[in-house]
């Protein structure tokens, strides 16, 4: 036993972990709604599909960091797939069907999911290096989980540099403010919606193998992720990427403190909370937001 | 002036008609059990019946005020649950009783989670209505000591259906059953009819068509979304109600988001914005599901599909290729 | 005369600019006024905090001396404030005489009759047609909204918000997009739907707004720069600037 303090450093570390994996799903969605005013609401099931195809790579031999950068790659060739096929023609139409639409979605992949690796829990095998743990403040935290936390620093470091010095995150980010111009600029907007569509999915999928080894990768996990995204990008503003970041910390840290104390119905507070936040702001935190 | 009392609108001409194949199909639904014994069918049609009403309460809330509920069947679950607790619990004989207390109770959990729902808009309602939906859930499958959590409820007693001391028979008597979920769905649906040709369906048709125009012509549209959300939590009370007094049985599956999907997909089939279309669309379903459930156990795969295929090819439904098909007839 | 409504100081934000910068406006209970200015002079601005679309930042808004100021639109146009949006905004799946007995029922009440049939709130029917007579859209009352031409469109815009018997009507650009007879025909509307109720008009149609309006307001970055008849403005140095740009 680490005592008190041990237990405060890890829920502070644990509820940042989450808030994490929670934020780079967030974001993915956010920047697909941002850009194209489509809520996605297959992305969990991508995000489950990250998962387990890190889970297939890692078990046929291949090196953990490799997987984490090859199973994105293949569930972006999966997104830009369905966004040629059932997305791109749906551009036109009310949300609400886009809604139905992916929700049909979600439904398919999961069944896919099933279908393909079965309705087993499945386990990441992590390099040697690590499985062990690290003393800090009286406490034995994971290695692996301090590990996640760089990812996590360094895939939103690396997606903050991609929107502000390059040109295609130029690009995107000026068509999340004024559409009309940047096609009038000769860009063609198919392709933004594309790339935007593709870059979520392969948010989804880094997301889905950095918490893979700290869950058990199992056919639920993609819906239960969706659920928490939807609350993370409500309270935090729907679009808004900075109002996303706020949200992930609060809902990583409350739900870590809920579980901690009352295992079984943590995500019922969740939800409560969420009630609150948005009965007094309904527009959530930041409110409907600018891409930055 | 002469035309002020007739209303212009091309639909109302085929009302007539309309009425009496309603009338038709209700009495032809109310004979069938006497003409065929089949046990099987007239179960699996009593079950279009209670999902035909659920999936008519959502029509209510997204064909007529725009709104989505991605898990209208929480709604469902929640009366059924409190129907089943009252009769276990605290009377196993009080029928009306324990339906008014589902149906109560379902409306008092609906209100405030309508609130917040309608006070954030369009897209956040319907990402809302999943949360909630997945909170209910949750509550239900881990809330093991009162729900009995995945077993679900069971020990459910069967009391009789009666009415001013006249006895139909008892809830697990198929036939009674039967025509009790018959004459309550009938009800339902005219009076559903009749309050969307009211006044207050104008105002939320007005509210799907523009909502930001209504606001402007002096419609409180937060005010008027909740009276419609409320009206579709009640009519899932009701179908709630009659599900547990058919199963004799509610599990938290009947809870989940794949069976939200199935109600949303039931409304697709029938087309957004005909109330009857929705009783069409859950037997359709309903038959489907029967049939491909025997063949595969990934039924997900062919639910995820089959919504898709319908919202590119057939927007408005089996109702709305009915109309295409009139059309094209005329030219 | 009393004043109908009037604003004090009325000031609003976005990020770092003043679209409205303390805007002191007044209209009396009839009569056209006219805002007029160049492009992006908060004019609509100006006329969505009026009405409650937006919320003001600061400053009031007087309507028959009470605060009005940041109420919600709905209580605002049952009071009698109405407006048109300058992009068509109406109910396009529903016919044109379903969008003007909606906006009837809204303005008479009954909404809240559940179970009694549209046709039962028999004033509701009988003015709406009043209303289409009134206008000239009665031939075309049974046909969706939606397919009307353009023009008749922007009639019905007009028409939705004058169901609502307003005693206050803000128009922003009803002429917008539409022939020079068009025009002609909705500028004669408005002028009479003026000798009864106050009308606001926002309009870039120099020609209408000289020969029908009996007082102008002129918006620049958000402050009134001038204000006074026809004749005054026309020969309004600071107005003639703002538009053409100083002559050195």
């Amino acid at each position: 036993m680490g005592g008190t303090i041990g237990i405060i450093v890890d829920i502070s570390l644990n509820s940042l972990v989450l808030s994490g994996v929670f934020l780079i799903v967030a974001i993915g969605l956010n920047i697909i709604y941002g850009l194209s005013r489509i809520m996605n609401m297959g992305h969990g099931a991508l995000y489950a599909v990250g998962a387990y195809t890190g889970y297939t790579l890692v078990a046929t031999g291949f090196n953990y960091f490799v997987a984490l950068v090859i199973a994105p790659i293949i569930v972006g060739g999966i997104g830009l797939l369905i966004e040629r096929t059932i997305i791109a023609p749906m551009r036109k139409r009310s949300m609400v069907y886009t809604l139905i639409l992916t929700y049909g979605l979600m439904f398919f992949l999961d069944g896919m999911i099933k279908y393909v690796w079965g309705n087993k829990p499945c386990f990441i095998d992590l390099p040697a290096f690590m499985q062990g743990t690290l003393s800090i403040l009286g406490t034995q935290y994971p290695i692996f989980r301090l590990v996640t936390l760089f990812l996590i620093a360094g895939i939103m470091g690396g997606l903050m540099l991609f929107l502000n010095k390059t040109k295609v995150g130029l690009i995107l980010r000026a068509s999340s403010t004024i559409p009309e111009m940047v096609s009038c600029l000769g860009i063609n907007m198919s392709y933004v919606h594309m790339g935007a569509f593709v870059l979520g999915c392969i948010m989804a999928a880094m997301a889905g193998i950095i918490a893979g080894p700290l869950t058990t990768i199992d056919p639920l996990m993609g819906s239960e992720m969706l659920i928490s995204s939807f609350v993370v990008i409500v309270i935090g503003g729907l679009g808004s990427l900075r109002g996303a970041v706020l949200a992930a910390l609060l809902i990583g840290f409350v739900q870590t403190l809920a579980e901690f104390f009352i295992t079984d119905l943590a995500m019922v507070i969740v939800y409560v909370l969420m009630a609150v936040i948005l009965a007094f702001m309904p527009r959530g935190i930041l409110g409907e937001g600018k891409f930055e | 002036m002469n035309n002020t009392t007739t209303i212009p609108g091309i639909k109302k001409r085929f009302v007539p008609l309309k009425i009496f194949i309603v009338v038709l199909v209700f009495v032809g639904l109310g004979l069938f059990p006497f003409m065929s014994g089949n046990r099987f069918y007239i179960s699996m049609i009593n079950e279009m019946m209670i999902y035909g009403l659920l999936a008519m309460s959502l029509d209510v809330l997204l064909g007529y005020t725009g709104a989505l509920s991605f898990m209208h069947n929480a709604y469902l679950g929640i009366s059924a649950y409190v129907v089943g607790l009252f009769l276990i619990h605290i009377s196993p004989a009080s029928l009306w009783m324990a339906c008014f207390a589902g149906i109560i109770f379902t409306s008092i959990v609906a209100l405030p989670v309508g609130w917040v729902q309608v006070r954030t808009g369009g897209l956040a309602f319907a990402l809302l209505t999943l949360a909630f939906g997945m909170m209910f859930h949750t509550i239900v499958w881990k809330w093991y000591d009162v729900t009995g959590g995945d077993d679900g409820l069971m020990g459910m007693p069967n009391p009789d259906i009666t009415l001013f001391g006249w006895k139909l028979g008892s809830t697990g008597d198929p036939l009674a059953m039967y025509l009790f979920t018959l004459v309550i769905a009938a009800i339902c649906f005219f009076l559903t009819r009749r309050i969307i040709n009211s006044p207050f369906g104008a105002v939320l048709e007005a509210i799907r068509e523009n909502e930001d125009r209504a606001s402007f012509i002096g419609i409180n549209v937060r005010r008027y979304k909740l009276l419609g959300w409320m009206l579709a939590c009640l009519l899932a009370g009701i179908s709630g109600a009659l599900f547990i007094l058919y199963k004799g049985y509610i599990g938290p599956s009947t809870m989940s988001a794949f069976a939200g999907a199935g109600v949303l997909m039931m409304v697709l089939l029938g087309g957004l914005g005909s109330l009857w279309g929705a009783f069409v669309g859950a037997a359709i379903f309903i038959y489907i599901q029967d049939y491909i459930s025997t063949m595969t156990e990934h039924w997900e795969i062919f639910l995820g599909l089959v919504v898709i295929f319908l919202v590119l090819f057939l927007p408005t439904g089996f109702v709305g290729l009915g109309d295409h098909l009139k059309r094209f007839r005329k030219g | 005369m009393a004043e109908l409504l009037y604003t004090e100081n009325l000031c609003r934000r976005f990020g770092g600019v003043m679209a409205t910068n303390k805007v002191c406006f007044s209209v009396n209970d009839h009569g056209l006024t006219s805002i007029i200015g160049p492009n992006g002079a908060g004019k609509t601005t100006f006329i969505n905090i009026v009405t409650g679309k937006i919320p003001a930042s600061s400053g009031k808004i007087f309507f028959k001396g009470n605060d009005i100021t940041n109420k919600p639109t709905h209580d605002l146009v049952k009071m009698g404030i109405c407006r048109t949006f300058q992009i068509n905004s109406i109910f396009e799946d529903l016919s044109v005489f379903e969008n003007l007995r909606i906006a009837k029922q809204a303005k008479n009440g009954g909404s809240l009759r559940i179970f009694s049939s549209k046709q039962s709130l028999r004033t509701v029917t009988e003015e709406t047609w009043e209303l289409l007579e009134h206008l000239g859209l009665k031939d075309l009352a049974i046909r969706p909204a939606k397919n009307l031409a353009y023009g008749d469109q922007r009639v019905l815009e007009v028409a939705i918000a004058m169901a609502g018997n307003p005693k206050i009507l803000f128009l922003d650009e009803p002429t917008a997009g539409m022939s020079p007879t068009e025009t002609k025909h909705i500028s004669k509307l408005i002028k009479e739907l003026s000798k009864k109720i106050c009308v606001v008009l926002v309009e870039h149609d120099m020609d209408m707004i000289m020969s029908i309006s009996d007082k102008i307001t002129v918006l620049q970055y958000g402050s009134t720069i001038a204000e006074g008849t026809p004749e005054e403005i026309r020969n309004n140095q600071q107005v003639r600037e703002a538009y053409l740009g100083k002559e050195e």
